[in-house]
């Protein structure tokens, strides 16, 4: 790596060559303001905050634009740049509403922050603001099917636009009226219509774009915890953060609020779908299964664990006796890799080396409709882990390039040569595919016993005999395969529902009910025998991976923005919101330029 | 109607923008005579900055049509490559493209500083009341249409009005009502023109884009 050396504020910085001055400040944990710089998008040296005063140059430099070259002696202190840059500020919030109270970035905001440290301390603003659209919350307008926009609260970054010219692919916004009465604006209103919508929340340094999810729902202070996680929702996965909001005294546990990408430079860089952040309402919904449930007569009845296993246990045994090949599996590539190594404990413990051909792997794909150009490819696949079930050694045919082979499985069904099956699947609806041909072969009696286990209460469920509620991939800690072949770690954000428990141990119990003692008694032990059972693979180091468990959020900043996140933790300490405890950096034993980023094994 | 997975769109629910918008039109396309224009225009641009040639395809879309619709603009932006969001940021920038129906004369009243000093803001007043019309309007019989523009670049002979696409220069408030008699009566022959073409002495050719195209309604 070739590399530059300069001053700044009389410090003695080295930088690869080619960083920016603004990068070497951060890195150097020297606070510049900046809001047209973003680390994942273009530099467009516009909104003119990062000015520092560079020796030998007549004016003052954007320093977001300016390479660092050996020798350079930069001041970010000197009275003239620190009146410049108020003087910036000032303008920033000449016609900046100020509805902090009211709006949904006010405590992450990075208007806030800087013009708190960098900006003088009021205006002399008299004339009255511009206004779009209306005054206050009336400003909100339409902004597609995802986004609200407040064209008040813009201070022409223009971070949107160059986002999605340079990420998403689709120039879809830009600004109209150039001058005084500059806007932000798609074609016609019509709205960003975009699989990577959500990331223009992120991007934006204020709260004029605000997703319709998000909006008005919490507050930063309310959502105390944040979890580093991973999603699970296609076989990209993508690093993600988990948000908790605190739920009143009254009322137990914290909930799910909102995901949010966190930087993998090797995976999602700083973005995440739109799948992903806001497909989540099914975790903590109504068609949450948490209690075990199983049939009487024609009506599925709410029961208990104790009574349902042995009655499981009867009902399998029965069926499979005569013929044990006649119990099969049918399991979702949602399904993490230790379900998976423990299911395949179960069936070869109880029929032998050949037990997985009894198990079919079932798993969708979906064509992500995205621009040509862009820069994130959403994958077909929708689930997370078809390529831990290959390294395990289920049948996945073309794996994550082509669809799921459930013909022999059906064959065998609607032949009436399957006396049980057993489906897991912790995934959304529908995960695993259409599924009415088994529900078709339990109500005509051709398949005599369907085991479910799962977390929503679907079709599928609704004609089981036994159904026993799983946990969704942020209710457990768990490893996952992507699509590039890297093991990532999820980890629990929240507990399971009700009753419901973690799937590696409903199978330990189940096995346990079958006769079978597999003896881990946490997803740790499984995945120190996964390492011990496949040396010299991707899962040896399986037993190491640490999960993080919700760390004081101090705001979206920090989760997705490693440059940001490490200013946060570094500039921010005397302002709100206060900072608390950090784990994430409590264990660095140094300080100085390093950027606190824990990227997942 | 929205291809998002996971949200559905229903735009009427939320508050809409108040921006104004250009009309939605029928659908666009060039003739066939303004198509082989472009494609000639467009080969002086390395073909990777085809988007250059942003301002030729506009000018040829409003000649066409007389003004500019969203379908307009979405055709440009194909035969640019661009979005339609691009396209959109220049037309609202520039003062002469129109996504109104506008007059046969529209009348582009400089405000910028010399031409403030010497009275402009009453040469749009005493336009507008001659016309019974204000600033962005059409008069009654679809002749004239009254815009407020930036510095023409005929400072020194301020107050200066653009009509379409030539100069009237040196224009007094006293003037107005008379001026306009004198368009009704003359036609083109009532501009001053350019004093600097003039002086030059030559009848230089206007630019491509100011040759009427094909299908023009002016
Ligand atoms: S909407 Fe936000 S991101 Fe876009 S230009 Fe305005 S402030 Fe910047
Ligand atoms: S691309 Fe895939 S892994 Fe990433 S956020 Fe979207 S669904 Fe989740
Ligand atoms: S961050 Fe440097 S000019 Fe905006
Ligand atoms: S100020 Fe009117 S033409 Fe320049």
């Amino acid at each position: 790596m070739e590399t530059v050396t300069l001053t700044i504020d009389g410090l003695q910085v080295t930088v690869e060559k080619g960083q920016s001055v603004l990068q070497a400040a951060i890195e150097a944990g020297i606070s510049v303001p900046y809001y047209c710089y973003h680390p994942g998008i273009g530099v467009d040296g516009s909104c003119r905050v990062c000015v520092v005063k560079i020796e030998k140059m007549p004016k003052l430099q954007t320093s977001c634009s300016m390479a660092c070259t050996d020798g350079m002696v930069v001041s970010t202190r000197d009275p003239e740049v620190v009146e410049a840059r108020a003087g910036v500020f000032e303008f920033l919030l000449v016609n900046h509403p100020l509805d902090c109270p009211v709006c949904d970035k006010g405590g992450e905001c990075p208007l806030q922050d800087f013009s708190y440290t960098f900006g003088p301390a009021d205006s002399r603003m008299d004339f009255p603001r511009r206004v779009f659209d209306g005054e206050g919350v009336r400003a909100d307008v339409d902004f597609g099917p995802t986004l609200m926009l407040n064209r008040n609260r813009c201070i022409l970054c223009t971070r949107c636009v160059r986002f999605m010219r340079e990420v998403d692919g689709d120039a879809q916004i830009n600004i109209v009226d150039r001058g005084y009465g500059s806007e932000i604006a798609t074609f016609s209103e019509e709205g960003v219509h975009s699989l990577m919508s959500g990331n223009l929340m992120d991007v934006c340094p204020v709260g004029a774009i605000t997703t319709r999810d998000y909006r008005f729902k919490s507050r930063p202070w309310d959502n105390p915890n944040v979890v580093d996680t991973t999603c699970t929702l296609c076989s990209k996965g993508c690093s993600t953060s988990a948000w908790l909001k605190a739920k009143p005294e009254w009322a137990k546990g914290s909930q799910l609020i909102r995901i949010t990408p966190r930087f993998n430079p090797d995976v999602n860089s700083y973005w995440m779908c739109d799948i992903g952040r806001f497909n989540y309402h099914w975790i903590e919904g109504d068609a949450r299964l948490r209690r075990p449930m199983q049939r009487r007569g024609t009506a599925l009845e709410a029961s208990t664990w104790h009574e349902v296993e042995p009655r499981l246990r009867d009902a399998v045994q029965a069926a499979g006796s005569p013929d044990p090949a006649s119990v099969r599996f049918l399991v979702s590539a949602h399904a993490s890799t230790e379900e998976l190594f423990v299911l395949k404990q179960l069936v070869e413990g109880l029929r032998g080396a050949g037990g997985l051909t009894s198990i079919a792997v079932a798993w969708t794909r979906t064509a992500k409709n995205q621009p040509a150009g862009t820069r994130f490819t959403i994958p077909a696949t929708d689930a997370p882990n078809v390529n831990g079930a290959r390294d395990l050694g289920y049948r996945v045919g073309a794996g994550n390039e082509g669809l799921p082979d459930l013909e022999d499985l059906r064959t065998a069904i609607e032949g009436g040569r399957v006396k049980a099956l057993y489906v897991l699947d912790p995934g959304p609806e529908g995960s695993i595919g259409d599924v009415s041909w088994i529900v078709a072969a339990r109500q005509s009696g051709t398949l005599p016993l369907l085991v479910v286990q799962g977390v929503l209460m679907t079709d599928l469920c609704a004609g089981a005999d036994f159904v026993l509620p799983g946990a969704a991939f942020v209710e457990k800690d768990a490893i996952y395969t992507n699509d590039q072949g890297r093991v990532q770690a999820a980890s629990r954000a929240i507990a399971p529902p009700g009753e419901a428990r973690e799937d590696w141990q409903i199978l330990v119990n189940v096995a346990a009910a079958l006769g079978l003692s597999l003896a881990y008694s946490s997803s740790d032990d499984i995945r120190r025998a996964l390492a011990t059972a496949m040396p010299g693979s991707a899962y040896a180091q399986a037993g190491q991976i640490t999960f993080t468990r919700p760390v004081p959020a101090k705001s979206w900043l920090q989760s997705s923005n490693p440059s940001e996140r490490w200013k946060w933790d570094f500039m921010f300490q005397d302002l709100p919101p206060v900072k608390g405890h950090n784990v994430q950096t409590e264990d660095m034993g140094r300080e100085g330029a390093y950027i606190p980023l824990r990227a997942v094994e | 109607m929205s291809f998002h997975p996971e949200m559905e769109y229903a735009p009427a629910k939320f508050h809409r923008s108040e921006r104004k918008l250009a009309e939605p039109g029928e659908p666009f396309t060039y003739t066939p005579g303004n198509q082989a224009r472009f494609d000639q225009v467009v080969t002086r641009y390395p073909a990777d900055q085809r988007k250059s040639a942003i301002l030729h395809a506009l000018y040829l879309a409003q000649n066409q049509q007389g003004y500019l619709t969203a379908a307009a603009m979405r055709h440009v932006a194909e035969q640019i490559r661009c979005t339609p969001a691009d396209v959109e940021d220049v037309v609202s920038f520039y003062t002469m493209f129109y996504t109104r129906p506008v007059g046969t004369y529209v009348l582009n009243v400089c405000r910028t500083l010399s031409c403030a000093l010497l009275g402009a803001e009453r040469v749009t007043e005493e336009l507008g009341a001659k016309l019974g019309i204000k600033p962005g309007e059409t008069d009654s019989t679809g002749t004239f249409t009254l815009v407020e523009v930036e510095c023409l670049g005929a400072c020194d002979r301020a107050p200066v009005v653009m009509v379409n696409d030539d100069w009237h220069e040196g224009l007094s408030p006293e003037q107005c009502a008379t001026f306009i008699d004198d368009i009704r009566a003359r036609g083109g022959a009532a501009f001053t023109g350019c004093h600097l073409k003039k002086e030059a002495g030559s009848g230089q050719q206007a630019a491509d884009s100011g040759q009427p195209a094909e299908g023009s309604k002016k």
